[in-house]
């Protein structure tokens, strides 16, 4: 797998502002793409590269918040830096709260254009390492049996075998077998190891009682 | 009680009817010889003229008597009027036929007194009075007492003498040219004329009056006049009366004197009153009034019982104003009391009453143009302070809808600054390369002063939104440029709301007469309601703001601008231009109201519509400027 250069996402509906921007961009040694307004960016939008979104707030058509909403589920991997002609505080506190990396007043100055876009892409890289954690983990996690699955599930809340055995109904011998293929399976060595790849999965923060409802949401989470 | 007073008659009954017919036959007896008595005390007058009614001086005379008489009676004298007409019918039968008629007609009303009007008349009555009137008493005028002795008037019959004083007569003359040293006396050639000369020979002062007299006499007309013409400077010339001259021609006095004034060289007098206004200068005189008035006294005396006597009727001074002036003679000179005749009135006394109406009505017109001059200035003024205050509500509203639109006015110029801003970052990094790239360089340049042009319109398009004015600017412009201008300023706004903002393509340039700001705050105005009223609509939904102008007939044009949003209720669309009238918790309520004053000023309508697919549409009309 080849490290990509990171690609900056222009989107505004001013053509000069844009321009002049990405060749801010361009000339500090970035990937750019531009567009002209959200609709643009959602229908030409790769996911797979690393980079962020410089996003214009105020654009007819799809707002930047409302592109905000759309672009957590497409591409959740790109922070999103937003550039405002106003200090709208309210539009950026909603911004923040969506996850916006941050959050600029036009006109804005190079060193913070491009501090903002540095620790975008930081936390770009960040999110991508994460995401391929959680994915590796994943999928040791989707390779368990559904049965070896209710196990670690119970496990990670620190049950011990005779209660696993019990709650699903089978012999505590059986439980064991199912424990050891289940630490296997997720390459780890310790209880400790395990709640943590449970943890950062978001099982544990779901009902204390695992559900098939939890299990199927993360699985189709990965994909 | 009933049956007793239903007595036919009771005793005292009987005396109270007896007094009452005793009264009733005292008051028809009495009655009788009290209305003769008052049929007595209006006193009979008889007037006899001696020719008919148009003789100047017998009608005159008679006028005034009869004026005096109703005077001086309060109207309680009964006149009668005989013209004998005797110059036309001086035959003995006509006479003695006017007697009798007379003598006929006045069988039941004898006069009481005669009044006889001339030589003529007075011998007619004296004749006559046994069988016309024989218990009048006769009062007579219009001769000189010399005249009555040849009529041998009884002693009862007295008369009002008209004496002429030609000494009098002089003596105005010389009052008036008192350096004279020649008096010119001219005299024609009848009996009547040659007693005038004897009159004057012997009333006149002889040559010891330091006048050297000359009596002109026995010419024919022409030679008077001839003589008249050549008198020496500063003479008196002295007409008496030219009833026939030498060649025996009879003239009327009055012409004779008219000739002979025409041509001469020196101011002339004569004893008659008929002179007057045909030459003669002026003279002592008996005027016909003066002998009317006299004659007057004489019958109201006798009327009254009291014993009369014969009198001479006051002589009077009478002059001509034109004359005095063709002489040079000066009024001041005129003895006391002169009837000065023909004198040109000054305005004043000719027109004082028509004077001090068109004065007073000057004044009053002068007073009510002053009145309504102060009304008007004042009126100008509260005009004056009216278009202020609308203006400065004008300016208020424009610097409201400036602060609504601040925010994205902000943001609108904030595009063109970051851009030059992140232009010229990169363009500092491209500098620093060892191999630049200069085209993209000279493009970047290229950007930056367009996006510093794009700026400086928009803070151009602002000014006008904050700049106040004291009064109108009035200018002409295209309608289309002021539209385009409030798309701009709106479109920033537009996009943080998500709004789409269109118009109509022009299709040619529509040149309107107004003040450019006034119009850019109505469009402002309506464009920022109309976004205002889709702020519930779903964004999924188009929000549309469309301007669309249009010709009417080619002498208007109307503007409409219409949105998507809920519309106006029907009930509501005239009430939305009142003032206060607002649907937004912050809104003043003024905008629509100014917008319509501002429309009306430059002689449009504005009004309020529903949308048949949704939304409200608002439309207003001006008058297209008219070119050549």
């Amino acid at each position: 797998m080849t490290q990509l250069e990171p690609i900056i996402h222009i989107v505004d509906d001013d053509n000069s502002y844009r321009t002049a921007l990405a060749r801010l961009m361009e000339a500090s040694g970035y990937r750019v793409v531009t567009y002209g307004s959200g609709e643009e960016l959602l229908a030409n939008l790769s996911g797979s590269d690393p980079g962020c979104i410089l996003l214009d707030l105020q654009m007819p058509g799809l707002s930047g918040l409302e592109l905000q909403d759309r672009l957590t589920e497409k591409a959740p991997l790109l922070p999103i830096v937003f550039l405002t002609g106003r200090g709208d505080i309210k539009a950026s506190v909603r911004a923040m709260k969506a996850g916006a990396e941050d959050f600029l007043e036009k006109p804005a100055s190079r060193e913070a254009l491009l501090g903002a876009v540095e620790r975008a892409l930081l936390r770009s890289e960040i999110r991508r390492a994460e995401h391929d954690r959680v994915h590796t983990l994943q999928a040791r996690l989707d390779a368990l049996t559904p049965r070896e699955f209710d196990v670690f599930g119970l496990i990670v809340r620190g049950k011990l075998n005779k209660q696993i055995a019990y709650e699903l109904g089978t012999s505590e011998r059986t439980v064991k077998a199912h424990r050891h293929n289940v630490m296997e399976k997720l390459g780890v060595h310790s209880l400790a190891e395990a709640v943590s790849i449970a943890e950062r999965l978001g099982l544990l923060d779901l009902t204390a009682k695992p559900s098939d409802d939890a299990h199927g949401a993360v699985r189709r989470a990965s994909p | 009680m009933a049956r007793a007073s239903t007595k036919p008659s009771s005793p005292f009954t009987r005396i109270v009817s007896a007094f009452r017919c005793l009264l009733l036959l005292l008051i028809v007896v009495m009655a009788e010889p009290l209305s003769a008595e008052i049929v007595d005390q209006v006193p009979r007058i008889l007037i006899l003229y001696p020719y008919d009614e148009k003789i100047p001086a017998t009608t005159i005379a008679g006028e005034t008597l009869r004026h005096r008489l109703q005077q001086a009676t309060m109207g309680k004298v009964d006149l009668f009027s005989e013209f004998l007409d005797l110059s036309r019918f001086p035959e003995k039968v006509h006479i003695d036929r006017m007697a009798r008629y007379l003598s006929e007609k006045y069988a039941d009303r004898r006069p009481d007194v005669v009044i006889a009007l001339g030589e003529e008349a007075t011998g007619f009555i004296v004749k006559y009075r046994h069988a016309i009137a024989p218990d009048a008493k006769i009062v007579f005028c219009g001769f000189s007492s010399a005249d009555a002795v040849k009529l041998s008037l009884p002693s009862d019959v007295v008369g009002a003498f008209s004496e002429y004083d030609i000494a009098k007569t002089l003596l105005m003359a010389r009052g008036l040219q008192p350096e004279a040293r020649d008096l010119v006396i001219i005299g024609g050639s009848s009996d009547f004329d040659r007693s005038w000369l004897a009159t004057a020979r012997s009333d006149l002062p002889g040559p010891a009056s330091g006048l050297k007299t000359t009596y002109v006499e026995d010419l024919t007309i022409d030679e008077f006049a001839d003589r008249a013409s050549r008198v020496p400077e500063g003479s008196i010339i002295l007409v008496l009366t030219v009833f026939t001259d030498r060649s025996g021609r009879n003239f009327i006095p009055r012409n004779a004197l008219e000739r002979i004034a025409a041509k001469a060289s020196a101011p002339v007098y004569g004893p008659y009153s008929t002179y007057i206004g045909h030459g003669a200068v002026g003279g002592n005189t008996v005027t016909f009034e003066s002998v009317g008035t006299a004659v007057a006294e004489l019958a109201l005396d006798a009327i009254a019982g009291k014993p009369i006597a014969s009198v001479n009727v006051p002589k009077t001074f009478v002059a001509d104003a034109r004359e005095l002036t063709r002489w040079g003679l000066p009024e001041s000179g005129l003895p006391a009391g002169t009837v000065l005749s023909f004198k040109e009135k000054s305005l004043w006394e000719e027109y004082w009453a028509a004077i001090i109406g068109i004065v007073a009505a000057l004044a009053l017109q002068g007073a009510i143009i002053t009145v309504l001059l102060v009304e008007r200035q004042r009126r100008l003024a509260a005009e004056q302070e009216a278009r202020l205050r609308l203006l400065e509500l004008v300016h208020l509203n424009q610097s409201a809808t400036a602060g609504a639109l601040s925010a994205s006015i902000a943001h609108e110029l904030n595009q063109p600054l970051g851009a030059i801003r992140s232009n010229v970052d990169a363009l500092e990094i491209l500098l620093r390369k060892e191999q630049p790239d200069l085209d993209l360089i000279r493009q970047i340049l290229i950007d930056i002063r367009e996006d510093d042009q794009r700026a400086s319109d928009i803070i151009v398009r602002l000014r006008g939104l904050l700049k106040k004015r004291s009064e109108i600017d009035w200018q002409e412009f295209d309608l289309n440029e002021v539209v385009n201008s409030a798309i701009h300023i709106l479109h920033a706004e537009a996009g943080q709301k998500s709004i789409v903002v269109s118009s109509s393509d022009p299709t040619r340039a529509l040149p309107v007469r107004a003040d450019k700001v006034h119009l850019q705050q109505v469009i402002l105005n309506l464009a920022t309601n109309a976004m205002d009223a889709m702020v519930d609509a779903a964004t999924t939904e188009r929000k549309l703001v469309f301007f669309r102008t249009a010709l009417i007939e080619n002498s208007e044009v109307e503007l409409s601008i219409s949105d998507t949003g809920r519309g106006i209720p029907s009930d509501q669309l005239d009430h939305v231009f009142h003032a206060f009238y607002t649907t937004k918790p912050t809104g003043t309520g003024l905008g629509l109201s100014i917008a319509r004053a501002i429309i009306e000023t430059y002689g449009g309508k504005i009004w309020a519509d529903n949308r048949a697919e949704g939304g409200a549409v608002f439309r207003f009309v001006l008058p297209l400027a008219q070119h050549g």
